[in-house]
């Protein structure tokens, strides 16, 4: 080791060890254990077992037809690739104006748009609901139970979330180019077409990821805004879940391959955008 | 620079540019917001609902109602969870941002290891730990303890807490370890010139440096604890044991399994005024204004 990396090493080596040995083991079992028990059993898992006494693959086979959730993780799909596309573009937009004009209230609407990520979710879903069930009252519009209201009701965290992640990058661009561009006449729509969007695509797909997690991982606003055909994944494998209790038999080896399934997408997603990722979770500080 | 914010504003501001999200936002937030402090002024439940125009305005009668069935108690566990959830992430949070600050081979599988219980759905985290906390589950085989009842009871209390902590503390990491990268070099030179050893050098050298970004860290944390509807919910299912009643739980069942929309919405507008006080605290320590910075 050299002498600098010497003197920037926090801890002693024994110590470093040990923490991490500890971390990785306390992270790693539960993992593990998704891994082992969607390959065991029903029985298996239902009896206790870590280890498999014999592995298959039967679960991930049989849980397509045991639970719903084909039907959930194209839902899932569809209404967060919405989600995330609306909100990244509408976001860079604002983002843009909010970063580089000044105008009474902007202070108000960036105070906003980080405190509505703490907003609890609760709070708003109840006047959500009654909003959509009086436009089926009202105006005999059905909004609950399809995809459109949730796209809707998903927009309400991923618009702001989306559009700070924005102003975050926005603030760090060099304007040059933009000042370059302006004084050969080009309009703001050509800016932002021209400029803004090639020069952030990375911060803009960072932002629509995060607003496809957002959706990707609620549980709260589907289990009200969904009809069964209308399930997202996380309702489906929650509904499931809850079905095993006072079951005959519990299935959560098939639990267990389901939980797996639903994390993939999220977990392919962190490999691939890693490196960004990690970056704007430190900026936006919501999950 | 609010110089060059002037400059801009001298020549002319596309703010219309502003309207589709802007009035987007206001669709789904301002006018929601603006009705769930409405609701919680009148009496609307199950039968009221279809014509909710016309429910009959009851003033504060939901709130005094609110104290009266259990709020105060759901505050009181939320409250404590939150703040204990936190106080423990932190100093796992940061020892792991130390032992993954030097760099050693295998040190980026060891940070993608600890990205996990982050990056996993809260729903998969909640319903992995159902399984393995089950009566006849793997943990209580682990602990040779025969029915225990972590699910239910006095005990999912602590369940709640510990399984909270397995999913959180990464964040704390994350926000340590941008922290402890920002420190310069020159700062661990002279102090290894000092010759002090490690544990005084980390005290008054290095932790000094994380206090900010932690102490912010653990703000948004403890927000975000308190706002965790996902994992009491897939975790112990609805209603909730009363041990993890938490505020987003009583909120939830008062209006989707009582349909008691008016009281459920002014505990909802209760629990926003909790978490006011935290939030205020943190809006004012985050940097906002984006003209102070020039271009980075």
């Amino acid at each position: 080791m050299s002498a600098s990396a010497e003197a920037t090493r926090l801890l002693p080596r024994s110590l470093l060890i040990s923490i991490t040995t500890v971390l990785v083991a306390v992270v790693l079992l539960p993992v593990g254990y998704i891994v082992l028990a969607s390959l065991n059993s029903d029985v298996g898992v239902a009896s206790g077992e870590f280890w498999p006494s014999s592995f298959s693959l039967n679960s991930y086979d049989k849980i397509w037809t045991t639970a719903d959730l084909s039907t959930g993780i194209v839902n899932s799909l569809i209404v967060c690739a919405a989600t995330a596309i609306a909100s990244a573009l509408l976001g860079t937009i604002t983002a843009y104006v909010l970063v580089r004009y000044s105008f009474f209230g902007r202070l108000t609407i960036l105070r906003g748009l980080v405190g509505l990520q703490s907003i609890p979710g609760t709070l708003m879903l109840l006047p959500v609901f009654v909003l959509f069930s009086s436009a089926g009252n009202y105006l005999g519009l059905t909004v609950i139970g399809t995809r459109w209201g949730l796209f809707l009701a998903y927009l309400t965290f991923a618009l702001p979330f989306s559009t700070w992640v924005m102003v975050t990058y926005l603030r760090g661009l060099p304007r040059e180019l933009e000042e370059a561009a302006r004084t050969d006449g080009a309009s703001t729509l050509v800016i932002l077409w021209r400029i803004i969007f090639p020069l952030s695509l990375p911060a803009i797909v960072v932002a629509g990821i995060f607003a496809f997690l957002l959706g990707w991982n609620d549980v709260l606003f589907a289990s009200v805004l969904t009809r069964p055909e209308t399930h997202t994944a996380a309702v489906a494998l929650q509904v499931f879940g809850s079905a095993q209790e006072g079951g005959a038999l519990p299935v959560y080896s098939q639990m267990m391959a389901a939980a797996l399934i639903c994390a993939a997408p999220v977990v392919l997603l962190y490999l691939i955008f890693q490196r960004y990722l990690v970056g704007g979770l430190t900026a936006g500080g919501v999950k | 620079m609010p110089g060059r914010a002037v400059r801009a504003k001298a020549k002319e501001r596309p703010l219309w540019l502003l309207t589709p999200g802007g009035l987007l936002m206001v669709l789904v937030i301002l006018i929601p917001l603006a009705l769930a402090l409405w609701i919680s002024l009148i009496d609307l439940d199950q039968y009221t609902l279809r014509r909710w125009i016309e429910a009959p305005f009851i003033g504060l009668g939901n709130y005094t109602e609110a104290f009266s069935s259990g709020l105060l108690h759901s505050i009181w566990i939320s409250v404590s969870f939150a703040v204990l959830s936190t106080v423990a992430t932190v100093p796992i949070g940061i020892a792991a941002a130390l032992v993954t600050q030097n760099a050693y081979r295998g040190r980026g599988l060891v940070r993608a290891v600890f990205l996990i219980p982050y990056v996993l759905p809260s729903f998969v985290v909640a319903t992995v730990w159902r399984t393995m906390l089950q009566p006849d589950g793997v943990v209580n085989e682990w602990l040779h303890r025969t029915g225990t009842l972590w699910l239910s009871g006095p005990h999912s209390y602590w369940t709640l807490i510990l399984v909270e902590i397995w999913a959180a503390w990464p964040f704390i990491y994350l926000m340590a370890l941008a922290a402890l990268q920002s420190v310069d070099h020159e700062v661990h030179e002279a102090s290894a010139v000092d010759g002090a050893t490690w544990w005084p050098k980390l005290r008054s050298v290095i932790l000094p440096y994380l206090r900010g970004p932690v102490l912010l860290a653990c703000l948004l944390a403890t927000l975000n604890h308190i706002n965790n509807f996902t994992l009491p919910f897939v975790l112990f299912g609805s209603p909730a044991p009363d041990d993890v009643n938490v505020l987003p739980m009583i909120v939830y069942v008062t209006s989707f399994q009582s349909l008691r929309f008016g009281l459920s919405a002014a505990m909802a507008v209760l629990s926003l005024v909790l978490i006011a006080i935290p939030l205020f605290v943190y809006l004012r320590a985050v940097r906002l204004d984006v003209h102070e910075e020039g271009g980075r």
